[in-house]
Parts: structure tokens; sequence; C-alpha cells
């Protein structure tokens, strides 16, 4: 599991141990990206962030804060903010860990094919929990 | 033999604990300098975080803190009054008032102020976002957490203790020419002309400087305290503990240097 953590530059990690900001809401989590990398304003970036939930199908999670989100709202926003990275490839690191209220197998599934995703989504995950993808 | 030999091995233990903490910070605030001196931080996103911290700093608590002042001066300046009229040295009451609270004490008491309600709240902030791995989160998206989240509590601890004990001093002077005239304008210009021969511009650059710097230890300070923390939850508290104890040392070695300097 090193070895995932130690992935390089141009990986977008969804993992337990790169959580979100806990005094920011899921919108702003996710807005600091083209704020901060791109040097968007305030409110474009606030607009790309949206934009994001509503292509997930998760609109209604922007306002809501860490400790506030359910396990699967939570992996929404993480997913979302290594989507808007914009890297060429997107790893989730054990998302057993993080998606302990829902079948996990089945909702990655959902989200990505929402309309709009684009990319392959990698999983990392223990072998003992391959046949969970079989299903 | 042995219990002098691990004296000094503990004193020197100590010794060099202090010598990294302090060359921690010094580091830290070389890199926060260079970083204002670069122009690409200069940009919209850091000037938002930056007006926020103020707000959060020196405009929420304004009307709380205003009162705290009117309170404090109103009873020194009483206390100084009294004193002054049983010793005969009532033309020496105004001067007096300025020079204990707009110099020494309101600072002093601002800063004090400033450290116990932002200064702690910085200090376990940053030791949870260091525990929880936050601040690793925020260097995978090439967020910069100088920029994003210490540079903005810097810049917002200087600029609030700066102007909070500058409003408080006026206040200050305010209360103090209405507790020595009263309500009437006869005592206008030999009040202006004591203000005018206390602040010139060694005192005043003294002052914006002492201020300053009071900022800067209340924020740098718990910043880099909060980054020793070790990953560990139960090391928050004492992380919180060490900061807000070393916070108090700097703020009365400041006042302490500042005093020395203007009156030895």
């Amino acid at each position: 599991m090193t070895a995932v953590a130690d992935l390089n530059d141009d990986v977008a990690r969804v993992a337990l141990d790169l959580p979100l900001r806990a005094n920011l809401s899921a919108l702003d989590n996710i807005a600091l990206i083209p704020l901060y990398q791109r040097h968007y304003g305030a409110a474009e970036s606030v607009q790309q962030a949206q934009a994001m939930l509503d292509q997930m199908g998760h609109a209604e999670i922007a306002l809501l804060r860490d400790p506030d989100m359910t396990p699967a709202q939570r992996f929404v926003t993480k997913l979302a903010r290594a989507l808007i990275l914009k890297r060429p490839r997107l790893v989730i690191d054990r998302p057993g860990a993080m998606l302990y209220d829902v079948p996990y197998p089945a909702f990655i599934r959902q989200l990505a094919t929402q309309a709009g995703m684009t990319g392959t989504w990698e999983i990392f995950d223990f072998s003992w929990n391959q046949a969970l993808y079989k299903e | 033999m042995n219990f002098l030999a691990s004296s000094i091995e503990s004193l020197g233990t100590k010794v060099v604990g202090w010598f990294t903490v302090a060359y921690g910070m010094f580091a830290f605030l070389a890199q926060a300098g260079l970083l204002l001196l670069d122009r690409t931080t200069w940009n919209r996103a850091t000037f938002d975080v930056v007006i926020k911290q103020i707000y959060f700093t020196a405009v929420q608590i304004l009307h709380v803190f205003l009162g705290y002042t009117l309170v404090i001066s109103w009873l020194i300046i009483t206390i100084i009054l009294s004193t002054a009229r049983d010793f005969g040295l009532t033309e020496f009451a105004s001067e007096m008032t300025i020079r204990v609270l707009v110099l020494e004490l309101l600072p002093f008491l601002t800063a004090l102020f400033i450290a116990l309600r932002s200064g702690s709240a910085i200090n376990t902030e940053v030791a949870l976002m260091q525990v929880n791995n936050e601040l690793d989160a925020l260097a995978h998206c090439k967020v910069p957490p100088m920029q994003f989240e210490f540079l903005p509590r810097l810049i917002g601890g200087v600029i609030s203790v700066v102007t909070l004990a500058g409003l408080a001093g006026l206040l200050a002077m305010l209360m103090g020419y209405l507790a020595i005239y009263g309500i009437n304008t006869a005592g206008f210009e030999p009040y202006t002309q004591t203000i005018a021969k206390i602040f010139d511009f060694e005192i005043m650059a003294g002052l914006i400087a002492k201020c300053a710097l009071f900022g800067l230890a209340v924020t740098l300070i718990p910043v880099t305290a909060g980054l020793e923390t070790p990953k560990k939850l139960f090391m928050v508290p004492v992380s919180v503990l060490r900061g807000m104890m070393r916070v108090f040392f700097a703020i009365v070695a400041i006042e302490v240097v500042s005093l020395a300097l203007k009156y030895i």
C-alpha cells in the first residue's frame, strides 16, 4: 500500500489518507483546485466545482462540511476533487475503507457512468475483495 | 556522577530543543517573508483569505474588544487621576495616562486578547490539520498550504493587532480627555499638545513595530507549534499548551525589550 501513496504527480488519488479540509464545504474543497492551480477567480472556481457535483448527481452536498457528510457523500467530494485535478490517471485507493455505508463496487460503477465522465479509473483494493466486483 | 551526567544531558537536550524550535520558527518566518516578496503570491485567492482572516480576528470581536477596552481604560484612568490628585501631580495626569495606557498597557492587552482568542484557535486548527493529514492532502492537490493557510493568518494577525491596538489607543485618549477635562473644549489645546509631544516619529515607529511583532508572535508561534505536532490525536492539547506558553513568553519578551529600549 506504500506503493500507492508513492504514486507520482500525474496521478489523482482518492484515498482515506487524503482527507478533505474539515472546515470547508464540499464546494470549497473542490473549488480550491481551479482557484490555486489555474488561478481562476473565486466565483468561476465555485461554478466549476458546482458543475462537477451536478455532473456526478450530488449537487445537494455542496454546502456540507466533512463532519456533516455520510461516508458516501465524503467519497463523492473526494472523487470530485480528484477529477477536477484533471490528471492523466485517477486511482481509488482501498474504496472499502471510505465507502462502508454502501455496496461500493456498484456505487463507484454508477458514478463512473454519469454523463461526461472521461478517463479510466483504477481501483486498488485488497485481493480478498475481488469477488465483490464480479457481482 | 551519574546524576551529574544525566542532569547535563537533560539540560543539553532542553537547550538543543529550544534552538530547534527557534530555528524552525525563523526558517518558517524567512519562508513566509520570501513568499511575501514573490509576485505570484498576491493573487485574488490569497487576498480573499487574508480579508477573511482579518474579519475573523479583528472585525468579528470588535464590539467585545471595544467594551473591554472601555472598562480597562476607564479603571486605569481613574486610578491615575486619583493618584495624581493625591500627590499634587495633576498636570502630569494626561501624559501619564497616554504613556501607561496607549503606549504600553493596551497594545499588551490587545496581543493577549488576540492570542487567547485567535492564537489558540490557530494552534488547534493547524495541529488537527497536521494530525488528520489535511496538509498532505493539500500538497497532493498542489494547493500550497503556505499561501492558502499560513501566510494569510500571519498577515491577518499583524494587521489585526496593529489596528485593534490603534483603535484602543484612540478610545483611551478620548476617555482620558473626558475624564480630565469633561465634556468641553477647554482642554483641547493642552491635551493635543501633550499628545504631539509624546508621539514623535521614534515613539510612533516603535509602537507600530511593537504591535506588528505582537501580531506576528500570536500567529507565527501557534502555526509553527501546530506544525510540530506528531501525528497522534492525543498530542493536540500538548501542542496547544506548548504553543500558548511560547506565545505568552514571546509577548512578555517583546514588551520587556520595548520598555528597556524606551526607558533604560
